[in-house]
């Protein structure tokens, strides 16, 4: 055996393998689709395909459920989160890499230990705090939050970013004449460009996909997010497997379709360094 | 060469106000912070020294604490959240490092594929993937039943209805969303590793399990720290999963902490005990930051530098 | 176009005193070089006549103005950096432009201008580029282009060629000598390689440890250097210097003791002491050589010693001299064919010695007494 044929035989078997993982993998996703896709007779065969294939429970959920407010709802909280952290994160990023100011390595560390706060700690408070502001169940009360928990990743990726600019680019901004707001703006945020996207698609994907707070804080069936719904469809398709399948997939789909068109962009971010040691 | 000898005076420091200005630019982060994080946690402190529901609060010095430690759920949950990060981190840094090694070394055209259809599950809500999971286990109609019985595994019920394999079939649903997250941390440590390195290693002789034991595993050691911070936080972090699955049940079995503050505070109404419980997640976070903080100290000594 | 006036600044880093008390005039279109080893201050120096650093004392003015406190743009400076600084998405016209764009100049001047640097650097065509498409000369002629666009008040130059290979460099040399002829701008320029300042200076700066060491025209630095440090550092291949004692003192010339033979005859410009430890300096052009294995030089020989090594370079040959007090290098442009091994007659001109004292001063008179090119 030459060593090329060696070698074609080594990628054919590793290709083999991976492909035999990914369908094993890949087995709830397709079992998800498979049962969205029946008729009542058949949701409850205990059997990964079924034969023949129905959209009647997607056009029935689609008709009788208010989806899209779901759906609008949760984009702009995504949306609105994604830009609070992206700003706040940047700002501070660029005060405590570039400004150097005083005592902003001090806030630094102390934002630093909210990176480990889990989120489980603090919804009581927040609950009644977000209830002192009248917040529940308005997107406020589900943004801020979102944000302030955020911030901190998004703070230590930039800052790393920043930090690795050559800092005679930051000089020459100065030279140039620019202000702290101008260099920030002309300089600093087309220089992590990778790094912001990282950060945006990364607090995109945390916030669309929140459960707890999005749980406590939006009570009211108007203000619900996707991720909440699903729990009453599943009170209410209890006997309908077929139809709380066919939501379920309307609910994941928005979000995996986005990351498949991102994703070149998102592990660009990841390779570029954004996540280090 | 001409001197001067007219100002020798020192200089005045540098415009105040324009330095002072520039701290707007820390300004909107800090405020979320001492908004959103700081003063919740400094109101969760002070009500775990409380004591009732919310419409009447007694001082209760240290009540709360000796209740919740001296309450058998309490360490359930302990016990199941030590499994919970014992088994899901290594187990998806393994499963993780072994994909990305092959995706990246043995795969070119296909690459991007094998990357993102690995990760699919971390971007799928967990709300859906909890209520699918369900199905699966589900006794009679469960896929899950039908294929084990194939290979001669008979399951009586449910794995999440049995107290004593409830945790580990909500651990393997765990694993299988965030795995994907593990190997795509390192993909990102490969890429970053210089290849004249593994190039070295093999002129040394260094090939299969001895370049990876020996050469690749401890170059990827600033991906596996990251991946272990992230996993103990994520640990606490545990809900939507137990929730959505088995509600902490069946009696009691699988609760963690997110289950266990839910119900005390949102379902039984007592913030006394809730707000002590956030305190004790709080500090059990805080103490491993810290160790995290020894660790990277250690990592700061010239014995051996990480990319 | 401006006089700088730097007085008795300081600089310090909290208790690490990095400048201590410097003084120094720039005059209006001087091309002004800084040079001095690695961590001499030179670059810091630059960096607080820029702006970028401020100073714990002092004052710099410029035309008169006191600009210690003002911002780079208010001193109205353009700095060349060392790593060039583009802005890395920007192309090459908004990079030229943008300090113009940021100070809200309007859009055709600036293209006006942009257009009019790009053309003095051959850069018309590469207005459309990114930095990172651009070779290193390229993007060298792109920093430069930005710093004129702004038509400075102050020139300033931070080891401009430092990053570019060697043949690169001697382009760019000259390309910045052109350009200096060319603005006629005041230009401050920081650099280590003592051919860079020896060639493009009007005058030169050496500095040592955050001190001014000398300043003076090239020729002035090579031919009179106030010190052993200037001495040493001016002049390739370097200064030889001997260790010696004063024997005798006969009026306004001392003999000096080598231990190498005869001693030699000094003239001095500043008292010494008989017995006092010297250093005799000598250039390896000026040490006279006789012919293998005669005893005969131009001037009186001092002793022979053997050469160790002997490098023909055609056009110049270096001779180095094994001799008691360590290895002395001797430049002979006679086309002298020597052998490794060949000893020779060695004799050192007394016009062209200098010597220094135990501090460091130049106690000797001026070797090649001749008028100052540029008055210090």
């Amino acid at each position: 055996m030459t060593p090329a044929t060696r070698a074609r035989l080594r990628s054919l078997t590793v290709h083999a393998v991976l492909f035999l993982v990914l369908a094993l993998w890949m087995v709830p996703q397709i079992y998800m689709l498979s049962v969205g896709l029946r008729t009542p007779a058949q949701a409850f065969d205990p059997a990964l395909f079924t034969w023949p294939v129905t959209f009647d429970n997607f056009v029935m959920v689609i008709r009788d459920n208010p989806l899209g407010r779901i759906f609008l709802n949760t984009l702009v909280v995504t949306l609105a989160t994604v830009a609070i952290v992206v700003a706040a994160s940047s700002l501070f990023a660029f005060a405590a890499a570039v400004l150097r100011l005083r005592g902003v390595t001090v806030l630094y560390a102390t934002l630093l230990t909210t990176l480990m706060v889990p989120l489980a700690s603090l919804v009581l408070p927040l609950a009644i705090l977000l209830r002192t502001f009248g917040w529940v169940n308005t997107y406020w009360g589900l943004i801020f939050p979102y944000a302030a928990l955020g911030v901190p990743f998004g703070i230590v990726i930039l800052k790393a970013f920043m930090e690795d600019a050559p800092s005679e680019l930051f000089e020459a901004a100065r030279v140039d004449g620019c202000t702290a707001w101008q260099t920030y703006w002309h300089v600093a945020l087309p220089l992590v460009r990778p790094a912001l996207v990282f950060v945006a698609i990364w607090q995109f994907i945390v916030t669309w996909n929140e459960f707890f707070l999005a749980l406590i804080v939006m009570t009211e069936a108007e203000m619900k997010t996707l991720t909440i719904v699903p729990m009453q469809y599943s009170g209410l398709y209890m006997s309908n497997p077929g139809a709380l399948f066919a939501v379920l997939t309307l609910i994941a789909l928005p979000l995996v379709l986005l990351y498949i068109i991102v994703q070149r962009a998102f592990v660009g971010g990841l390779l570029a360094g954004a996540v280090k040691g | 060469m001409s001197v001067s000898r007219a100002a020798s005076e020192p200089a005045p420091p540098r415009s105040r106000l324009r330095a002072e200005r520039l701290y707007l630019f820390a300004l909107p982060a800090v405020l979320l912070f001492v908004v959103f994080i700081a003063y919740p946690i400094l109101w969760v402190a002070g009500q775990s020294l409380y004591t009732g529901n919310r419409a009447s609060e007694t001082w209760a010095g240290l009540a709360n604490y000796r209740a919740v430690l001296v309450d058998p759920t309490f360490w359930i949950v302990v016990r199941n959240m030590v499994l919970w990060g014992a088994i899901t981190i290594p187990v998806q840094m393994l499963i993780g490092g072994l994909l990305a090694w092959f995706i990246e070394r043995h795969t070119h055209g296909l690459r991007g594929f094998f990357r993102t259809a690995f990760f699919l599950p971390v971007v799928t809500s967990v709300s859906v993937i909890s209520l699918v999971w369900v199905q699966i286990y589900a006794p009679y109609y469960g896929i899950a039943q039908a294929y084990l019985a194939r290979i001669g595994i008979t399951m009586v019920s449910s794995p999440i209805a049995e107290p004593s394999q409830a945790i580990y079939a909500l651990i393997l649903v765990n694993v299988w969303q965030w795995t994907g997250f593990s190997m795509l941390m390192y993909i990102a440590g490969l890429a970053n590793l210089p290849g004249e390195v593994l190039d070295a290693a093999r002129v040394d002789g260094a090939s299969g399990w001895r370049l990876a034991t020996g050469v690749v595993v401890p170059m990827l050691a600033p991906a596996t720290r990251s991946l272990l911070l992230l996993g103990i936080i994520g640990t606490l972090q545990t809900f939507p999963i137990v929730h959505l699955m088995t509600g902490g049940g069946p009696n009691h079995a699988s609760e963690v902490f997110g289950t266990h503050i839910f119900r005390q505070s949102f379902v039984l109404g007592d913030t006394g005990q809730g707000a002590t419980l956030s305190v004790i997640v709080l500090l059990l976070a805080l103490a491993l930051s810290l160790v995290q903080i020894a660790v990277l100290g250690a990592r700061l000594a010239p014995a051996k530098g990480g990319a | 176009m401006s006089t700088l006036s730097i007085e008795r600044i300081t600089k310090r880093y909290g208790a690490l005193t990095v400048i201590p008390e410097l003084s120094l005039l720039v005059r209006d279109g001087e091309f002004c070089v800084l040079v001095g080893p690695s961590g001499c201050g030179k670059s810091t120096l630059l960096r607080i006549i820029a702006g970028l650093e401020s100073i714990s004392s002092g004052r710099i003015r410029l035309d008169g103005e006191d600009v210690s406190e003002a911002e780079p743009i208010e001193r109205g400076v353009a700095m060349v950096f060392q790593s060039y600084a583009l802005y890395p998405h920007m192309t090459v016209e908004r990079n030229m432009g943008f300090g113009l764009e940021i100070a809200r100049t309007p859009r055709p001047d600036i293209r006006e201008r942009v257009t009019g640097a790009a053309e003095k650097l051959r850069l018309l065509r590469l207005l459309g580029r990114r930095p990172g498409e651009l070779s290193g000369g390229q993007r060298q002629r792109v920093a430069i282009g930005r710093a004129i666009t702004r038509k400075p008040r102050l020139f300033l130059l931070d080891e401009p060629l430092s990053n570019l290979d060697a043949a690169l460099r001697v382009g760019m040399r000259v390309e910045i000598a052109r350009l200096k002829a060319e603005l006629a701008s005041t230009m401050i320029y920081v650099t280590h390689d003592q051919v860079e300042a020896m060639t493009l200076a009007d005058r030169i700066v050496v500095m040592n440890a955050g001190r001014i060491e000398q300043v003076g025209s090239p020729l002035d630095l090579y031919e009179r250097p106030e010190n052993l440090f200037v001495a040493g550092f001016i002049g390739s291949p370097a200064m030889n210097f001997l260790p010696g004692r004063v024997a005798e003192l006969s009026g306004r010339i001392a003999l000096i003791d080598l231990g190498l033979g005869t001693p030699v005859a000094v003239p001095l410009a500043r008292r010494v002491e008989v017995g006092d430890a010297v250093t005799l300096g000598i250039r390896p052009e000026h040490v006279r050589v006789g012919a293998e294995g005669g005893s005969t030089t131009p001037e009186a020989p001092v002793f022979t010693a053997p050469a160790a090594l002997v490098e023909m370079l055609g056009s110049d040959t270096f001779i180095h001299l094994a001799t008691d007090a360590g290895t002395l290098v001797v430049r002979d442009s006679a086309g002298r064919r020597l052998r490794a091994g060949d000893r020779v007659p060695v004799a050192f001109p007394s016009a062209a010695c200098h010597l220094f004292h135990a501090d460091g001063g130049r106690v000797s008179a001026d070797p090649a007494p001749r008028p100052a090119l540029v008055p210090a």
